[in-house]
């Protein structure tokens, strides 16, 4: 199921492969270090059989981890038009 | 100096008097050896004193990651592990991936070394610099889908090497499973974990990786991430994972398999088998499966794999019908920690000797077939060490003392199993890789053109020995075969692809081919210089692998390899019957049949593109100067 999330970013969680691509790049382009903790999104359940995305209450809605997740779980909602 | 990229630290455990200590890298062997494989080879050559039995507490596990671990450079996730293997008694490496080196750089650490024997199983676990030696009574006996599953549960997600029934009782073919996924230590690195009382490692990190040069970084990215998005058969690796990468189903066709290669197509694999794709940290090109059996017997059961060609390849066992029984083995076998490939070739083999009655129920309690009951059977004898089971546990070698008419027959190189049958995929490098690598057969570190430019012309040969960085001047003895049919020297061209493995394992790149393939001496050279700062030319990584390499030679010339080792095993120069066809040894391009003193000359161009003597395989005096190895030199008495 293809879910609306904030702004712009539509999420695809049967698509994510865990490979937390968004959430290094998130930590490193807001904190200077590539570090997942410090993500502002999360991707529970990684490698389970059902992962869930969730943006945090911290993301500013830059759309900069949709740029880096190139499996498709995160979209920009223009691109699926 | 603040080091980036690298951690700087290296966590010692002693299991024997549950010391734990952290000291810091030494520059001087970044230097020479970068990291992940290289500093690993250094640690061992220091450590691991020549011919300790490979179970003995003597023994080291040493676990290293790159210093492009954990940045988000692609396909930087790789783990490699050092020690002497009880399969082989070589002192040699693995390698796998997934979450493990990625949450061991986050904890702060590049490299582990762990010796001694614990006095009961226990499991090791760190959390940053909170690290400690845990009572496994809960998980030992478990498998290793169990054990993850407690220890990832109980730490928060962590990263974890497992090690399942099979290392706990010390066969030698067993290995260890990265988050139950990624196979890790063909050649029996579960066993030394076993040994050493060690049932699992845990790691999970918080501090971060910083790098030295962002804006350096930016660049070299988002151009490597523009090519990764226009690669036009990225959505098809997506879908299929290593399902393209190995033809299983025109494998099982052509030897006369039909019903069953039609349960190894993609759309079988789509519709019944694959349930998700998953990914290592950083990884663009993710490969790994989580299967599910749709419909059978076995309906419902998950299983995770790191290359669906292991369970394709079970499926050749003629016995088997359907898929779901390879699934189901193969599921058993990783849950044990046994190897799949070495079982497949074991099973093929007793039968075999069976049918040719050197195996007979009488001595050995089974009635031979390569079907899956008797799989089932051969798992069981052989993790447990029963009956029968306790001579094959030891492996090849033994299994060769007992039988010992059996050897010429054996499709092992220095007592492991070999994977790619050159009969059916003719002499490329991960072939003859096979026949030289140190370790004994092994395939990965053969990748060249052979394999990534699969169907390949000698313009695209070109272009990826550029981007390996072999040296100009090579090119030309690389185009310089025993017959000139053959076009391409197999022999002289394995070099390369060595050193390019190594380069990549010493980094910590992945070195499969849809991530490889990405990478180039040069450009692997601009982002270590951007996440560590220092300035290496593109030469000085070669050198280092190089130098890496010839330091795992001289190890197990110490061990007592040599020449007579390397050794194509015999059966390769019978034609094998396969399917209707009888195929033959052949050159990469299908011009001539590989015959012993082709062969020899081949060994003889790798020895000699080596700087190796040609009649011992050893590293030359002038070499190991060249590369300032004299401090680990072998000296023949
Ligand atoms: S939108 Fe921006 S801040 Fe929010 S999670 Fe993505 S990269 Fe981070
Ligand atoms: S959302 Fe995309 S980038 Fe993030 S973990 Fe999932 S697949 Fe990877
Ligand atoms: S290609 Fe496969 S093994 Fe390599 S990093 Fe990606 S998922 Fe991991």
């Amino acid at each position: 199921m293809v879910k609306e999330s904030i702004i712009n970013i539509l999420i695809d969680e049967e698509r994510c492969t865990g490979c937390i691509l968004c959430k290094l790049w998130c930590s490193y382009i807001h904190h200077k270090i590539f570090n997942p903790l410090k993500a502002n999104l999360e991707i529970k359940d990684r490698y389970g059989l059902a992962p869930k995305i969730i943006f945090l209450d911290t993301c500013i809605k830059c759309g900069q981890c949709v740029q880096h997740c190139l499996y498709g779980a995160l979209r920009l909602k223009e691109e699926d038009n | 100096m603040e080091l980036k990229g690298y951690t700087g630290n290296i966590l010692n455990v002693n299991l024997t008097d549950n010391k734990i200590t952290v000291r810091k890298q030494n520059v001087d062997d970044i230097k020479h050896f970068i990291g992940g494989l290289g500093i690993n080879t250094k640690i061992a050559a220091e450590l691991i004193k020549p011919n300790i039995d490979p179970l003995s507490p003597e023994n080291y596990l040493i676990i290293g990651v790159g210093p492009l671990v954990g940045t988000i450079t692609p396909g930087s996730s790789r783990t490699v592990g050092t020690s002497k293997f009880p399969a082989t008694g070589a002192i040699a490496y693995s390698c796998g991936s997934m979450s493990f080196g990625f949450q061991l750089k986050n904890a702060g650490f590049d490299h582990v070394i762990i010796s001694g024997k614990a006095d009961k199983p226990v499991y090791l676990l760190i959390l940053d610099n909170n690290i400690d030696l845990i009572d496994a009574k809960e998980i030992w006996g478990q498998d290793i889908v169990e054990s993850t599953h407690f220890l990832q549960k109980k730490h928060n997600n962590c990263g974890v090497i497992a090690i399942g029934q099979a290392g706990e009782n010390l066969v030698k073919s067993s290995l260890a499973l990265i988050d139950r996924t990624s196979t890790f230590g063909r050649g029996g690195l579960g066993a030394v974990m076993g040994s050493k009382n060690l049932k699992a490692i845990a790691v999970k990190g918080t501090l971060g990786v910083s790098i030295a040069n962002p804006k350096k970084f930016n660049e070299l990215f988002s151009n490597l991430l523009e090519r990764i998005k226009n690669y036009p058969q990225r959505e098809s690796w997506h879908q299929l994972g290593m399902m393209r990468s190995l033809p299983v189903g025109m494998l099982l066709l052509d030897s006369g398999q039909k019903k069953k290669a039609r349960q190894c197509n993609e759309r079988f694999y789509l519709r019944k088998l694959k349930k998700r794709r998953i990914a290592c940290p950083s990884c663009p090109m993710g490969d790994k499966d989580i299967l599910q059996l749709q419909e059978g017997s076995n309906s419902g059961l998950l299983n995770y794999t790191s290359s669906i060609i292991n369970p394709a390849l079970m499926f050749t066992l003629e016995d088997l019908i359907n898929f779901d029984e390879a699934i189901k083995g193969y599921d058993i076998v990783n849950r044990y920690g046994l190897d799949s490939l070495t079982i497949t070739s074991l099973l093929k083999f007793c039968t075999i000797l069976y049918e040719k009655g050197i195996l007979t129920e009488e001595n050995t309690g089974i009635e031979w077939k390569t079907d899956y009951n008797t799989l089932i059977k051969l798992i069981e004898i052989i993790t447990y060490r029963k009956e029968f089971g306790n001579l094959l546990a030891d492996g090849w070698k033994k299994l060769a003392e007992a039988y010992n008419s059996i050897e010429n027959e054996m499709l092992t190189v220095k007592g492991l199993d070999i994977i790619f049958e050159p009969r059916i995929l003719r002499l490329g490098t991960m072939e003859f890789e096979q026949v030289v690598n140190p370790k004994g057969a092994h395939v990965a570190s053969g990748g060249s053109p052979t394999y990534i430019g699969a169907g390949s012309s000698i313009e695209k040969f070109n272009i990826h020995f550029s981007r390996m960085g072999i040296p100009k001047s090579a090119i030309s003895r690389i185009f310089t075969p025993p017959l000139e049919e053959m076009v391409v020297n197999i022999g002289r061209l394995t070099r390369y692809s060595e050193d390019w493995y190594t380069v990549l394992t010493s980094v910590g790149l992945c070195a499969r081919a849809q991530m490889n393939r990405f990478y180039g001496l040069e450009s692997t050279t601009d982002f270590y210089n951007a996440i560590t700062g220092y300035n290496m030319q593109p030469e000085d990584l070669r050198i280092a692998a190089e130098r890496t390499w010839n330091l795992i030679k001289l190890l197990n010339m110490k061990e007592g390899f040599s020449r007579k080792d390397d050794k194509f095993p015999k059966e390769w120069f019978n034609p094998l019957k396969f399917g209707d066809k009888i195929l033959k040894f052949q050159d990469f391009f299908g011009q001539t049949i590989i015959t012993p003193e082709i062969a020899n000359q081949l060994l003889d161009d790798y020895y000699d593109e080596r700087g190796w003597d040609k009649i011992t395989g050893i590293p030359t005096q002038a070499k190991i100067r060249e590369l300032g190895l004299e401090k680990f030199q072998f000296i023949n008495n």
